[in-house]
């Protein structure tokens, strides 16, 4: 079957808008993808990939009334044009904390112990959203309020040392009296 | 004689966007031969109890904590050999999607007999034999003849009732229907839910039903669980969750139902969507849609307890809410009626049968 590409039709005028030509030689599709995530784990050393990956921590505004919700935009940025890994300590790959209470929570958390790989493609971006209730949790079943002041809100990959690997971020915020 | 309890199960999800703690503290029992229903909107947690019982659930998922008893048998303390025994033979499971669940590249019959063949030992004739009268029970018409068909020859219904059929092959104590009818037109759903329940009658099997639709359980089910976001806010026999619903939730669903002859003007909705479980508000999860919500409700979540007395439900009461009106907590209390219009139908049908 004859295609547009072969004919004289898209030839008339502006060659910038002119389709490429399509090669006359394709790769094998094999050739066309490696299995990227695999070779970047076993290639990549873990201290090139801390370095790939750039946390980031926003809030829209830098302070917030009494009793509003905060919301939280956490960016996990590699940084690097190739797939890279990092293995966190727990299931659990990131968290986000408010003065160093997960979550708000400051309910003692149990994961269980056990490895995982956070991949990230090349040059991914992975964005995720929360919102801090300005409340903090202090048993399984009840909440407080934060009183009026300023609060660090923080995200981090879970590994150990994540601010010493620069896989942690942390803004401020403040909590204005009503 | 108590044939399933469940106590203080909980299921989460580690995913990338975050942990999701989709059944949470979850506790019922299901009696023997008893159908019970499971209720709740999309992601309040339904299947995820469902494949729990099996013992299904998959990376990156696990059952962090609690215990699932199989006639006074620890489901999460069995070996997978033990596991594999039950899971078929004693449970078996309608799954949602009839589709999905066959296999596409084995014959329907095929797929019956295998489990007959496996659990209870059956050899190839008398597996087929048994297949293809299951077929005839579920109504799958010429079943004979559509013993060697693909699943892709199989109608939608007939898919289901093939996958009912599966289900009920080595005669269960227990059967998890998961939305076998969301799949279906309405007189499709009729006839299935019609054969279920007979099914479950004839063989004693004790149901548990998922659902999101309440007419199903009002139709089939004797007593009803009500989850919202992993919990369950509300338990009841069927009689009181329609006629006495204690949950504010439970009593949105119920007002949005559309009913013949209704005079408003617009079907009463809950406002807003189910949270998200990475993000579920603090305090009683509902309590955004909750227009009975006061401070409190944002800062202590509601046990599920006893209406009347306002003691702590266990997995053996049957009747139980979750909203801090009966704990003695809310200032203003819940503000609404019941009204039942119409005749009673439990009347109707004792008329009916008579």
């Amino acid at each position: 079957m004859r295609r547009i590409y072969e004919s004289d039709a898209l030839e008339r005028d502006d060659d910038a808008f002119t389709p490429r030509r399509r090669e006359e030689t394709p790769k094998p599709a094999a050739m066309r993808s490696v299995p990227g995530e695999s070779l970047s784990r076993y290639l990549v050393p873990a201290w090139l990939a801390h370095r790939a990956i750039r946390v980031a921590v926003e809030t829209p505004q830098s302070s917030y009334p009494t009793g509003t919700t905060v919301p939280v935009t956490v960016t996990l940025r590699n940084a690097f044009p190739f797939p890279v890994s990092v293995r966190t300590r727990t299931p659990r790959l990131w968290t986000w904390h408010v003065d160093g209470a997960p979550e708000a929570s400051r309910v003692p958390e149990s994961l269980p112990e056990e490895e995982r790989v956070f991949t990230f493609d090349r040059g991914e971006r992975k964005e995720f959203r929360r919102r801090w209730t300005g409340l903090f949790k202090v048993s399984e079943t009840e909440w407080e309020p934060a009183e009026p002041g300023e609060y660090t809100l923080g995200a981090y990959v879970d590994v150990d040392d994540a601010a010493g690997k620069g896989l942690a971020a942390e803004t401020t915020v403040r909590i204005e009296p009503e | 004689m108590t044939l399933l309890e469940v106590n203080d199960l909980t299921v989460s999800f580690y995913t990338e966007e975050g942990v999701v703690t989709a059944v949470d503290d979850l506790s019922y029992r299901i009696e023997s031969g008893e159908t019970f229903g499971v209720v709740g909107e999309s992601g309040a947690g339904k299947s995820v109890t469902a494949l729990s019982l099996m013992r299904l659930i998959e990376e990156p998922g696990r059952i962090e904590s609690g215990e699932i008893l199989f006639r006074g048998e620890d489901i999460l303390k069995m070996s997978e050999s033990e596991v594999r025994s039950v899971r078929g033979n004693e449970i078996a499971m309608i799954f949602q999607d009839a589709q999905t669940a066959l296999n596409p590249v084995y014959s329907v019959g095929e797929q019956i007999s295998e489990a007959i063949r496996h659990h209870l030992g059956y050899d190839d004739d008398a597996a087929r034999d048994r297949t293809v009268q299951l077929l005839d029970r579920v109504g799958i018409p010429d079943a004979e003849s559509r013993y060697g068909d693909y699943p892709h020859e199989f109608s939608g219904g007939m898919q289901q009732r093939a996958v009912i059929a599966m289900a009920l092959s080595c005669d269960p104590a227990l059967l998890i229907a998961d939305e076998p009818t969301t799949a279906l037109d309405v007189t499709t759903e009729a006839k299935i839910l019609d054969q279920i329940q007979d099914l479950a009658d004839e063989f004693d099997t004790a149901v548990q039903l998922i659902t999101h639709d309440l007419g199903v359980v009002a139709k089939i089910c004797e007593r009803v669980m009500v989850m919202y976001a992993g919990r369950p806010v509300e338990k009841a026999s069927v009689e009181d969750l329609y006629y006495d619903p204690k949950h504010p939730y439970t009593v949105g669903l119920m007002s949005s139902i559309p009913r013949i002859g209704d005079e408003r003007d617009r079907l009463q909705t809950i406002p807003g969507t189910m949270p998200d479980l990475v993000d579920v508000p603090p305090g009683c999860a509902f309590h955004p849609r909750c227009p009975y919500a006061e401070e409190c409700c944002a800062r202590k979540r509601p046990p599920l307890v006893d209406p009347e007395t306002g003691d702590a439900s266990t997995a053996a009461d049957d009747r139980a809410a979750a909203c801090l009106e009966y704990t003695g907590d809310l200032e203003n209390g819940l503000d609404f009626e019941v009204t039942v219009e119409g005749e009673d139908p439990l009347v109707e049908e004792e008329q009916d049968a008579r």
